[in-house]
């Protein structure tokens, strides 16, 4: 059992700026029991402290990160205070969001015998442990893998596997769904089902609520760093779409998206035009291969598909990243070639932090602009919403600001062709509105945008034609225009969840 | 608390691999032959951006001393002798001695600690230099005194302290360099603690 | 993966050493290929010394490295022998110093590369184990091993980014160009080291028992083989100074 007793705690002014804890993911007065073998979805916003209550059951605070702490927390009757966190990680097994950063191993059996070799089990019984957890959660096929080989969902299925070798009653994952695309979340999903028919203790901080549906039994809404909703599975379904969308959470259900109404701006008269793309890294089989496609000019256009699918690559050889790509982009006649498509294309990068060298935000938009122009620099942050952050250090913003100094930037930069790559991985539902928001804003201004992305409400939200890719090869291409054609594509997103 | 806990260990495996990345990359010019001795001024230039945020995360005695053995066994894996793994001990251990005498957060000091922290690098020199009197000694069949003599003038009994001064100095400015960036972009970044 | 400066994954080519068989070469041949004086009967015993590097390069079908390492190698060795003497002036001059460096450096960076392409992160950690080193130093040794691709990773993310935004040599801002990717890279490196020591610590790494290992490592036949012909290198250095008197 666990038990929250009356539990403050706030970060230091000067914590770690993931955005979520600056001066936010601080709790207030958290009482709350979680009984054993229950599986509990806790949920809200970004910054109202989903992140900071995992990390007090996972004993990372008061054992690691730094903070103003009163109250109790206890696992099993006993006080985190007085637990080591050696102790509680036999007690209490953690998945972190970003798959990237949780391995401590570089291979995936030694990942997964990490924690038993730490805990200091002889050998045979390490050897046994892996085995095991490798059958019971299916991971056999992922054994004895590079972890650099591995994409992202394979990632936490192993991060999960790493925590059950320890053989711990709970298991607290924050945000593990973030990086995943609906395949991956489907595979997860069943891999949590696993974990709980176990009889395990789980405690998951989600943003994404639809896999979980079937899965929780108990779910925690939390506001402001309170818990401000506490309700059994069957209350949280009955609760109106409309009401959870208020309290700021994502859609319990795909269906509930039919609703939403067509991005409006105009449409452009042209198309731009990919011609004979294909790519392959040395030495291996073609991983794309694009005879023609066409996307409009002017307005949004989403590229969808599995994980591998090539959606990376066609936005990296769209922009010219890929010296190894052949092929061209055109439209209306004029040709761009890989070196002119650097200058043509913009990406906001999946992790901004790689492309925001300066020391000021104003720095940053000059950067990008041809011929230094500070007033016009202060109107696209103006525009941006960033004007008042325009002498902070870019990396001291919160991930959503940092996002839209990027778009800011790519703004200034002139250029007509603006490549977000999986702009909302991991935000909630207000931080994805505001994505959808600006590529409309940008839209409007008669660029062009696309997309690669996981995420179905936002493709409703912004985009006006879909590009679905499978394989290194277009699947199909339609627009989003008509009823079918969104149709076809919640289809697409709800078949995934098999 | 003074015994090195996970989280120190873990830091000093992270800016090891950051600094020998950095080092690399920029040493790559001493891949001709007539650059090599600019090795001893590149490495320690450059080298003092990531070595500063280091210091800053430095609390404990002995993560230097480990950073410098780790760089030694690197410096053998990729083949340059072993002569780094005394050497990087060796400033290692002056460098974690000088932090403590500072009490882990003197600025300017640590400067000073870096330029001698650099001077590791003397150990991927070292085997040219011992080996000078061997060569010279089979030079002297083959080509006779005056040739012998001439050859070594381009390897003078001097260049090793003169290389471990230049390691120092440029230490000290690649220091000056990773301060200043440290201030300008780290500390208002908000990845200092 | 070109990146990685250990293997991630087992590689199952070419005769299989344990890692400690294969520190052992590499000192060996830093010691006295590198640094050695080429006494006496050592300027034979080097060219045995240096045969490994090239025997494991064949075994493991690395062909081209092989040839390319037969032809520096043997090159050198041959002119050093043979063709120096003919040269005059500052051909002479250029030609002893670069012969002098190839002969020298070639077999202990293709054994490095030998060691570093063949050998997994895990067992490497295991033989520092087994050679009884503590905590504090096989810590972090594997953090960065396992960081080196990670570094990389960030490293050609930053460069993209950079030619995407035409930041580059020549530019206006040319001087601007080191911090524009140091800093980026850092500030995500540490920001990652965070997650990865949070991570570790909730698998009960930097406990109070004593870690156990998986990864088997053990001598064969051919280990024993090797290191035996390291162990002859110095038994011949200590024949070569007592004959020297």
């Amino acid at each position: 059992m666990i038990a929250c007793r009356d539990v403050s705690f706030s970060y230091p002014a000067s914590g770690p700026v993931d955005g979520e804890c600056l001066t936010e993911g601080a709790l207030k007065h958290i009482t709350c029991t979680i009984e054993d073998g229950s599986f509990v979805l806790l949920c809200g916003a970004s910054g109202c402290g989903k992140t900071t209550l995992t990390r007090l059951l996972n004993g990372l605070i008061p054992h690691y990160h730094e903070g103003t702490f009163t109250g109790s927390v206890y696992l099993g009757g006993k006080d985190t205070r007085d637990l080591s966190l050696f102790e509680i990680s036999q007690m209490v097994g953690s998945v972190f969001q970003n798959p990237r950063s949780q391995f401590f191993n570089v291979d995936t059996t030694s990942e997964l015998a990490f924690g038993p070799e730490n805990h200091g089990l002889p050998e045979k019984a390490v050897r046994e442990r892996v085995r095991l957890v490798a059958e019971q959660l299916r991971l056999e096929s992922l054994l004895d893998r590079s972890i650099f080989s591995l994409s992202g969902g394979e990632k936490q299925k192993i991060a999960c596997g790493s925590a059950a070798a320890i053989d711990p009653d709970i298991y607290v994952l924050d945000e593990p769904s973030s990086n995943l695309d609906a395949y991956a979340i489907a595979d997860f999903r069943k891999l949590l089902m696993r974990l709980k028919a176990q009889g395990k203790t789980i405690v998951i901080s989600e943003h994404r609520l639809y896999y979980l549906r079937d899965l929780a039994d108990r779910v925690l809404y939390m506001k402001d760093g309170e818990i401000r909703g506490d309700y059994t599975a069957a209350e949280f379904q009955s609760l109106p779409a409309e009401r959870r969308e208020q309290m700021g959470l994502r859609p319990l259900d795909l269906n509930d998206l039919k609703g939403i109404a067509l991005p409006h701006g105009r449409t452009g008269d042209s198309e731009w035009k990919i011609r004979q793309f294909s790519f392959a890294y040395k030495h291996q089989p073609e991983t794309l291969h694009i005879d023609e496609v066409e996307f409009p000019f002017c307005g949004a256009t989403a590229i969808i598909g599995h994980n591998g699918a090539g959606k990376s690559t066609l936005s990296r050889c769209l922009c010219g990243l890929e010296k190894r790509c052949g092929g061209t982009v055109q439209e209306q006649g004029r040709i761009y070639s890989r070196k002119e498509r650097l200058k043509l294309c913009y990406m906001v990068m999946q992790d901004v932090n790689h492309q925001l060298f300066t020391e000021s935000v104003l720095d940053e938009i000059c950067l990008s602009m041809r011929t230094e122009d500070r007033a016009k620099a202060e109107a696209v942050l103006a525009e941006m919403d960033l004007l008042p952050y325009r002498e902070r250090h870019p990396m001291g913003l919160s991930g959503g600001q940092k996002q839209r100094v990027a778009v800011a930037s790519a703004i200034a930069s002139e250029r007509p062709l603006i490549v977000f790559d999986e702009p909302t991985s991991g935000l909630d539902l207000f931080h994805m509105r505001q994505v959808a928001e600006v590529v409309n804003r940008i839209t409007e201004q008669g660029r062009t945008a696309v997309v690669v992305t996981h995420d179905p409400e936002f493709i409703l939200r912004c985009c006006k034609f879909v590009i679905h890719m499978e394989h290194g090869k277009i699947q199909e291409s339609y627009s989003l225009c008509e009823p079918e054609g969104r149709e076809r594509l919640l289809r697409f997103f709800l078949n995934e969840m098999g | 608390m003074n015994r090195l806990q996970g989280k120190d260990l873990i830091n000093i495996g992270i800016f090891t691999a950051i600094y020998f990345i950095v080092i690399f990359a920029a040493a790559s010019i001493g891949f001709i032959p007539i650059f090599i001795p600019l090795i001893s001024v590149i490495v320690p230039l450059v080298g003092g951006i990531p070595m500063m945020l280091f210091f800053s995360k430095i609390k404990k005695f002995g993560m230097l001393t480990i950073c410098g053995l780790l760089l030694g066994v690197i410096m053998l894996l990729t083949g340059m002798g072993y002569w780094c793994i005394p050497t990087g001990l060796i400033f290692g251990l002056i460098s974690d001695f000088m932090m403590k005498g500072c009490g882990y957060k003197n600025a300017k000091r640590e400067v000073l600690i870096h330029g001698v922290f650099s001077m590791w690098v003397i150990g991927a020199f070292i085997p040219i230099v011992v080996t000078r009197d061997a060569y010279y000694q089979n030079l002297l069949p083959g080509y006779g005194q005056e040739y012998a003599d001439t050859l070594m003038a381009y390897m003078p009994d001097w260049i090793l302290p003169v290389l471990l001064a230049a390691a120092f100095v440029s230490g000290l400015v690649g220091g000056l360099i990773g301060r200043k960036l440290f201030k300008k972009h780290f500390e208002r970044a908000g990845i200092v603690s | 993966m070109s990146r990685e400066l250990l293997a991630s994954q087992k590689n199952h080519s070419g005769i299989v050493l344990d890692p400690r068989t294969k520190l052992a070469v590499l000192t060996t041949i830093a010691v006295f290929i590198l640094g050695g004086s080429y006494e006496g009967v050592m300027q034979y015993y080097i060219i045995v010394l240096a045969a490994i590097p090239l025997l494991l390069l064949l075994s493991a079908g690395k062909w081209k490295g092989a040839v390319l390492y037969l032809l520096i190698f043997g090159g050198s060795l041959c002119l050093e022998l043979f063709g120096l003497s003919y040269l005059t002036g500052v051909a002479n001059f250029i030609a002893v110093a670069i012969v002098g460096l190839f002969l020298r450096f070639t077999p202990g960076i293709v054994m490095g590369y030998f060691v570093v392409t063949t050998t997994t992160v895990s067992e490497f950690v295991a033989a520092m184990e087994r050679l009884h080193l503590p905590q504090q130093i096989t810590i972090p040794m594997s953090v960065m091993f396992r960081f080196f691709p990670t570094v990389a990773e960030e490293w050609s993310a930053i460069g993209d980014a950079m030619r995407m935004r035409g930041v580059r040599f020549g530019g206006g801002k040319a001087g601007s160009i080191l911090e524009y990717r140091m800093v980026p890279m850092m500030i995500c490196s540490v920001k990652i080291g965070e997650e990865l020591s949070a991570a570790a610590l909730t698998r009960g790494l930097g406990g109070p028992v004593k870690r156990t290992n998986i990864c088997k490592i053990w001598f064969r036949a051919q280990d024993i083989v090797l290191l035996l012909i390291c162990l002859g290198a110095f038994a011949a250095q200590v024949y070569v100074w007592a004959a020297r008197g």
